[in-house]
């Protein structure tokens, strides 16, 4: 068992201090972070050891018992088949509770599986096999939706990830859905390897895709509105390891100009000796920090990127004329927003400009189908928008 | 893969840009020409130019724009063997699936290479891509494109049927992608290919439903879960500066040639006292008016008695938007819109995960 683990690369494992996305039976899916020792909340399914979850695949469906995780087989669809049953001779008011709540409540003291709860409840229910085999599907997923607790786990693709934010709170990651932002890692040819400017107020999903596309080879300076390296929120559920982050270097937009001057410079030459070891030590990590940024701007001013990822909320064409000088001859440079005004201005003034090859704008639309024998049709509700793509080629 | 050197070398494959609609590939030949209705180019006119030039032609006629390639331009510019992908779907598949550097991709079949770049590309030095063909001259053809484009390493292409024969790997590779006419016979194979040790995904590419929901079946007969179902399509959106003719001006307009139309009335009315009162010499006054207006153009059509009808359209036309273009009132905008005609469907792409399994604690 141990060899097994070991060849599973250490992301597809859960481990203490991940960020896990939870998905429930009902299709709600929950982040929360797993830590050795504590427990993991999963409010009515109750709450489990994280120590019983640590360790284990990304994917795998358990049900809580007790204190323990049971794995569970993979839920298949159930053989859907049309029959000749409809819902005609169903009155919708007899399609509720073939057993009372003190019958099931009384199941449930006698620690009744939620399987048995569910089949109880089938046997019980008159109607039942009138009910067409796709409102039976549908009535048994209601069910175990109902009693199972049971959950899987989602493995942190970016896919995933971007689809968690994305329900959760689309305005935060500026409108970004998963098909848009696959087309910005593709426009931008985002390899292992290559390096990359980015400007970010998508809370850290843009950088995080780069750097999950880089795979820790190559190298991202992300352009920042604070003063020290922003906190992204969106990486926390990406779990990245130490190697995949460490192409990213961070700049902000007063330390990214060519006459940027610290305003205090070197504390050291002013004071002299060092009074004690903690002064020393603190000297020597500011040092350490000044010498980072210094090198990190050499970096952008000596120029040449291979690629340039904007989703920002200030004026898009003053951030691409403000980068696009550090970038290489043939550069991609892929800028969205969830409105389509400003690119529609950008690309009016990038296409004045000879040194943008191209720049045209793109809208991604996407929607899902529900699949099932003889009842396949498109979701009835979709998103509406991704935002926008403004695509160029430095030249 | 393609060349990372700043400037343009003899055996490099580079892309040429004329316009957004002719992009094409050209391997830099020392002693050959380049010649296109933009103009005439030797060869080693291009070598050591770098990568992202405006080349201007030898014979004046024009100039070329020396791209670097990347699998987003090489399929705009590849020479098409069978149907492609295009980004939308490469993209979003490539997103579903996870595709990394460092992954282990099978696709089926080959085709014309445009998905093969494009994973090459994502999963690096560190991943692979084993790709299958059973059509043999399709098959030898996209080997030596690999090889000239310096994936060798990476893609592993291998001429076979894969729903007769299956593939040639077992519990390795992290995602399957099936862009064959009958995926449903090559489901079971790619599940034999695909790891177990973790989650591991499936995506199959049909353009029609029937292909689908065997697509379906098949999958969850092998115990595929989370199958998903998608559509995904690119719409380009054109900007233009549009004008925005002022009301005000129009009304001006409108009132100034009702004057003119009422002034000329009165005038005709006028006239016609006179040309009765004068009785005899009627026809000579009239051929000299006809002469006189014929040299002043503007005056023709006015002076002609005109149907009601016509006199509206010809005013319209000589006082409408088009005749204010240009006008110091008017306002422009920048407006974007979808462009006329779009793409409307590729294909349906199906989606689905093979958990991983459990140890045996
Ligand atoms: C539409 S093309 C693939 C295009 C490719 N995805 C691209 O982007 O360029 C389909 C290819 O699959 C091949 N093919 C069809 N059935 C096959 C089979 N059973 N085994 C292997 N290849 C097959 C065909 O010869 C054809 O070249």
């Amino acid at each position: 068992m141990d060899e097994a683990i070991s060849s599973v690369p250490m992301n597809n494992l859960i481990q203490s201090g991940h960020t896990v996305l939870f998905r429930l039976l009902n299709g709600e899916t929950r982040g929360l972070k797993v830590d050795h020792g504590s427990a993991v909340s999963l409010g009515r399914l109750g709450s489990f050891p994280a120590n019983a979850l640590i360790g284990q695949r990304y994917g795998l469906t358990h049900e809580i018992q007790g204190k323990e995780l049971n794995i569970l087989p993979p839920r298949v669809l159930q053989e859907v088949e049309d029959t000749d049953a409809t819902n005609e001779l169903i009155t919708d008011g007899e399609l509720v509770q073939p057993l009372t709540i003190t019958e099931i409540e009384a199941l449930k003291q006698s620690g009744a599986h939620a399987a048995d709860i569910i089949k109880a409840q089938i046997e019980q229910h008159a109607n039942y096999e009138l009910k067409t085999e796709y409102s039976k599907e549908k009535y048994k997923r209601r069910k175990e939706a109902k009693y199972m607790k049971a959950f899987t786990t989602v493995e942190p693709t970016l896919h995933n990830v971007c689809e968690y934010w994305f329900k959760k709170d689309h305005n935060r990651i500026r409108d970004l859905r998963p098909d848009t932002l696959s087309q910005m890692l593709n426009l931008g040819s985002i390899r292992p390897g290559g390096r990359y400017l980015a400007v970010d107020d998508a809370s850290g999903l843009v950088i995080s895709a780069v750097l999950h596309r880089l795979g820790g080879e190559g190298r991202l300076i992300s352009i920042c509105d604070v003063d020290s390296p922003p906190a992204y929120p969106v990486m926390a559920q990406m779990n990245f390891a130490k190697d995949i982050i460490a192409p990213l270097g961070t700049l902000n937009w007063a330390t990214a100009q060519p006459d940027y001057a610290p305003a205090a410079p070197q504390e050291e030459s002013s004071s002299g000796e060092p009074r004690s070891d903690r002064h020393r030590q603190r000297l020597d990590r500011r040092k350490l920090a000044n010498d980072a940024l210094q090198q990190t701007r050499n970096e952008l001013f000596s120029g040449e990127f291979d690629g340039l990822l904007v989703s920002t909320e200030y004026d898009a064409f003053e951030v691409v004329q403000t980068l696009s000088p550090y970038l290489a001859g043939s550069a991609c440079i892929v800028v969205q927003h969830p409105y389509q005004q400003p690119l529609t201005e950008l690309q009016m003034k990038m296409r004045a400009i000879p040194s943008y090859l191209g720049p045209s704008i793109t809208e991604s639309w996407s929607r899902r189908y529900q699949v099932l024998p003889g009842r396949t049709h498109p979701m009835m509700s979709t998103s509406g928008t991704g935002g926008f793509l403004l695509h160029a080629i430095k030249v | 893969m393609w060349s990372t050197a700043r400037t343009v070398a003899a055996g490099d494959i580079v892309i040429i840009w004329q316009t957004r609609e002719s992009v094409q590939p050209l391997l830099i030949t020392p002693g050959k020409d380049f010649n296109s209705k933009f103009g005439f180019y030797p060869h080693s006119d291009l070598i050591g130019v770098p990568y992202g030039s405006k080349v201007g032609s030898r014979n004046g006629k024009g100039f070329i724009h020396l791209l670097r390639p990347t699998p987003e331009l090489w399929t705009m510019a590849l020479p098409h063997r069978t149907q492609i992908l295009y980004i939308a779907d490469i993209s979003f598949i490539t997103s579903w699936l996870d595709i990394k550097p460092g992954s282990k991709v099978i696709e089926a079949g080959t085709g014309s290479g445009s998905f093969s770049h494009s994973v090459a590309r994502t999963v690096g030095a560190r991943g692979h891509l084993w790709s299958y063909e059973f059509h043999e001259a399709r098959a030898n053809k996209a080997r030596q494109e690999f090889s000239d484009h310096g994936l060798a390493d990476i893609i592993t292409l291998t001429h076979r049927n894969v729903c007769k024969d299956g593939f040639t790997v077992t519990n390795t590779v992290d995602s399957v992608f099936l862009d064959l006419p009958a995926p449903w016979d090559a489901v079971v194979h790619a599940k034999n290919a695909m790891r177990k040790d973790c989650t591991s995904r499936i995506c199959c590419f049909s353009p029609c439903m029937e292909q689908v929901l065997r697509t379906v079946n098949a999958l969850n007969e092998a115990g595929f879960t989370d199958i998903a179902m998608y559509e995904v399509l690119i719409r380009p959106h054109e900007v233009n500066e549009i004008t925005i003719p002022k009301l005000d001006d129009i009304v001006t307009k409108l009132k100034q040639s009702e004057q003119k139309r009422e002034e000329k009335r009165l005038r005709q009315i006028a006239n016609a006292g006179k040309r009765k009162r004068e009785g005899s010499s009627e026809n000579a006054v009239e051929n000299g008016e006809n002469k006189k207006a014929k040299t002043d153009g503007a005056n023709v059509t006015e002076l002609h008695r005109t149907s009601e009808l016509e006199s509206t359209s010809t005013s319209a036309k000589g006082v409408g938007p088009q005749a204010l273009q240009g006008a110091d009132d008017s306002a422009s905008v920048n407006g974007a819109k979808a462009v006329y005609e779009v793409r409307g469907h590729t294909s349906y792409l199906t989606f689905a995960r093979l958990a991983p399994i459990a140890d045996e604690a």
